[in-house]
């Protein structure tokens, strides 16, 4: 039935995927739920959090103040925080609630802009998209915000959040963001990563170094990567042949014959059990869906699929 | 003010008075900043009971959650606990469900997929559907026993199918998600008829930890103690519906106590977890008055007396930082901890006008214990530095207070009455005299 998760949980959200991109800039970042988005987030999706205090909090919006669109009190106890804590931007994550009441987020954006004089970022992501979705969204809304011209950055990696890469991801700084300019390397290091960089309108490469440990291990027979897009090019780019199998974005500039995009639990367990596949690589929480494969399964930890990081 | 934070004195609390608890220590009031206490609140599936877990507290009951992705996102670390092993499924939400509600025609199809997927390949059928709904549904005004008797209709077969509402928004409301899902558990009973010999405890979703009370009750004559999670069948859970009386130990279960009064004509007795000796034994001779039995607290009030006395002996000017994660009221532990002359340096905890009792009296006895709250953004700054605690009580507290050792007393299996007073006091006193 579509739609319906019998053996996996839920993957990380388009909200998870924005805070991972905005997580450690230096900004105030908002999620406008009643608490139990942030939850998921801050507990569950963000290794960071542990480790690292940031300034992610929870609007803290009650069933009233959806019901009669309370965005001034949302723009107030925003205002509020920002006299108490230093931001160098405020972020406004979208979850179902705001989409539910259909927020006005370039309306909240201006609110909060006029009575902080901080930038705002507004994200509408919604809770029901996937983390490379929400990862997209906030570079767009950082390049949009925060770009200018003439920039003398040399590299950045773009998409090399815990979410795909668990404690191999790599932090940008808020200056990165400011000063990527004309002659930037720019290297794309997930689906999201594409994404940025398609944006950015610059030449970039498609890399995932989470990728390069698996290409020894990987014996010869037919073999499928259910990863990350990124992830299966590369170990394509190494010589691997594989066809890629991605619950996440698979980009025309990746796809090749025999590449899928699958949604639905019983499209991997049709394609681990008639594909004739004689390895599959793939984080290990997939293994349940393929109960009687014969081959080798290679297992690759996806925090976005498991939370294994 | 940027760089520091908010907190005040349990004095100047006093003194503002009931009606005028600063804003930045009540829940509500602005952005909530994501402290370990409000995690485990927010975060159902990483810690303690939320609403997920508690849903399942039935035994032979499955989940359903029928929600946007992100809500269900963090269930895989309870779903990786055994006891949690194929309760978990999902029917996840997209836009166009959001806007045409089309996902509850679907929920009746999916509900029947799960019970026979459960009762074909995994050969357990469920006697009990829950279906966790979200804010979503909570904003689209769905009617969800609607929707369970379209399930229980499609089943055909007796199963129960009753609503779970995982709401959020609703924390400070009248009926906030925790009561609910209580009420919505002890639902599911049917009139029986009344056994004298047996009483229920109701209160958590774990157990109360074999103690004391149910000693009283045993010895009292009564032979049937049950509570939601000792119970291993689904028909032991339906014998709750004979008992005598409720002993209800938890303020959060009083809504499902007064319904199974006026619904099975249970009544029930409400009983306190305080960490203050002398009023432990009032609490226990009114419940004596009150259900006619002779109680005899004697030898577990001097137990608790000498653990007291013990750690005092060794460790008299002992001071303590007291979190919101721990199986107590941390102003009420603060306040008998205080009576015993122990000093409270800080507490980390919302504060809420029916804590105000425990304040008032506190402020006489410990003026200057600073109170912050978790939930306040400000909480980002915390600096420990400025704190002379020697411990730290709770699991929260063990985060902003990394360098001194800690007692997180947060265990599922819940402490209460002396027994409760007398093992927090011997793991306080062990755990300072390893670090000695």
């Amino acid at each position: 039935m579509k739609g319906l998760r019998k053996v996996l949980t839920p993957f990380a959200p388009d909200q998870s995927g924005a805070v991972s991109v905005l997580y450690g800039l230096g900004g105030m970042t908002v999620i406008i739920d009643a608490g139990g988005c942030t939850g998921n987030i801050c507990g569950f999706d963000e290794p960071r959090w542990h480790d690292v205090r940031s300034a992610v909090f929870s609007a803290g919006l009650r069933d009233m103040d959806a019901i009669l669109g309370r965005d001034k009190l949302l723009v107030s106890k925003i205002a509020k925080a920002c006299e108490k804590i230093d931001a160098s931007f405020v972020a406004l994550i979208g979850t179902p609630v705001p989409a539910t009441i259909a927020t006005d987020y370039k309306a909240l954006k201006r609110m909060i802009e006029n009575e902080t004089s901080i930038p705002v970022l507004a994200i509408p992501t919604d809770g029901m998209q996937l983390y490379d979705e929400g990862e997209a969204r906030a570079y767009k809304a950082l390049f949009e915000t925060f770009s200018a011209d003439g920039g003398t950055l040399e590299k950045i990696t773009l998409g090399k959040t815990p979410l795909t890469f668990g404690d191999g991801y790599e932090d940008n700084t808020l200056d990165d963001y400011k000063n990527i300019g004309e002659n930037t390397k720019i290297t794309a290091c997930s689906a999201s990563g594409i994404e940025a960089a398609k944006l950015l309108g610059k030449p970039y490469e498609i890399f995932s170094s989470a990728a390069l440990e698996f290409a020894d291990k990987i014996p010869s027979g037919k073999v499928l990567v259910c990863h990350d897009e990124v992830f299966g090019k590369t170990l394509r780019d190494k010589g691997i042949k594989c066809d890629i199998a991605t619950f996440f974005t698979l980009h025309d500039e990746i796809r090749e014959d025999g590449d899928r995009k699958i949604t639905e639990e019983d499209e991997f367990t049709d394609l681990a059990m008639n594909g004739s596949y004689d390895v599959i690589v793939a984080d290990e929480c997939l293994k349940p869906l393929a109960e009687g494969f014969k081959g080798q399964w290679i297992d690759a930890p996806f925090f976005a699929l498991s939370g294994r990081r | 003010m940027a760089g520091k934070a908010v907190r005040y004195t349990v004095s100047e609390i006093a003194k503002l008075g009931k009606d005028n608890i600063p804003p930045e220590l009540l829940s509500g009031h602005g952005l909530v900043y994501s402290s370990p206490a409000t995690l485990a609140y927010n975060s159902p599936g990483a810690e303690g009971f939320g609403v997920k877990r508690a849903g399942l507290a039935v035994p032979e009951s499955v989940m359903l959650i029928v929600s946007p992705g992100c809500c269900g996102r963090n269930t895989s670390i309870v779903s990786s606990m055994p006891q949690y092993k194929d309760r978990f499924f999902y029917l996840m939400m997209d836009e166009t469900d959001l806007v045409t509600g089309r996902h509850l025609k679907r929920i009746p199809e999916a509900v029947c997929e799960v019970v026979s997927f459960l009762d074909g390949q995994k050969g357990r059928k469920p006697k009990v559907v829950m279906i966790c709904i979200t804010c979503v549904d909570a904003l689209l005004g769905t009617d969800m026993e609607r929707v369970c008797m379209a399930c229980e209709n499609a089943l055909g077969d007796g199963t129960r199918v009753r609503p779970c509402y995982m709401y959020a928004l609703t924390r400070e409301g009248r009926r906030p998600p925790m009561v609910h899902v209580r009420q919505t558990l002890y639902s599911l009973l049917e009139p029986l008829e009344k056994d004298p010999k047996s009483v229920n405890i109701i209160g958590n979703f774990a157990p109360l930890e074999d103690g004391e009370l149910q000693r009283y009750l045993t010895k009292a004559g009564v032979k049937h103690i049950r509570q939601i999670a000792t119970g291993s069948t689904y028909e032991e859970f339906l014998r709750m519906a004979s008992a005598n009386f409720n002993i209800v130990t938890n303020p959060e279960a009083r809504a499902s106590a007064h319904d199974m009064s006026q619904r099975l004509g249970i009544p029930y007795i409400e009983l306190t977890r305080i960490h203050d000796v002398e009023r432990t034994s009032l609490m226990y001779r009114s419940l004596a008055n009150a259900v006619g039995i002779e109680i005899d607290t004697s030898a577990e009030e001097a137990e608790a007396m000498a653990a007291v006395n013990s750690l005092k002996e060794q460790f008299p000017d002992l001071t303590f930082n007291i979190g919101e994660c721990i199986n107590a009221d941390p102003f009420e532990l603060a306040l008998s901890l205080s009576r015993y002359g122990f000093k409270v340096d800080e507490i980390y905890a919302t504060l809420a006008p029916e804590k105000f009792k425990y304040v008032a009296k506190l402020s006489e006895l410990s003026p200057d214990t600073k109170v912050f709250c978790n939930m306040d953004p400000t909480m980002l700054y915390y600096d420990v530095s400025a704190s002379r605690a020697h411990i730290s009580l709770g699991k929260d507290a063990a985060y902003y207070c990394p360098d001194i050792p800690n007692v997180a007393w947060n265990s599922d299996i819940q402490p209460f009455g002396f027994q409760g007073i007398r093992d927090l006091m011997n793991k306080i006193t062990k755990t300072m005299k390893e670090v000695r």
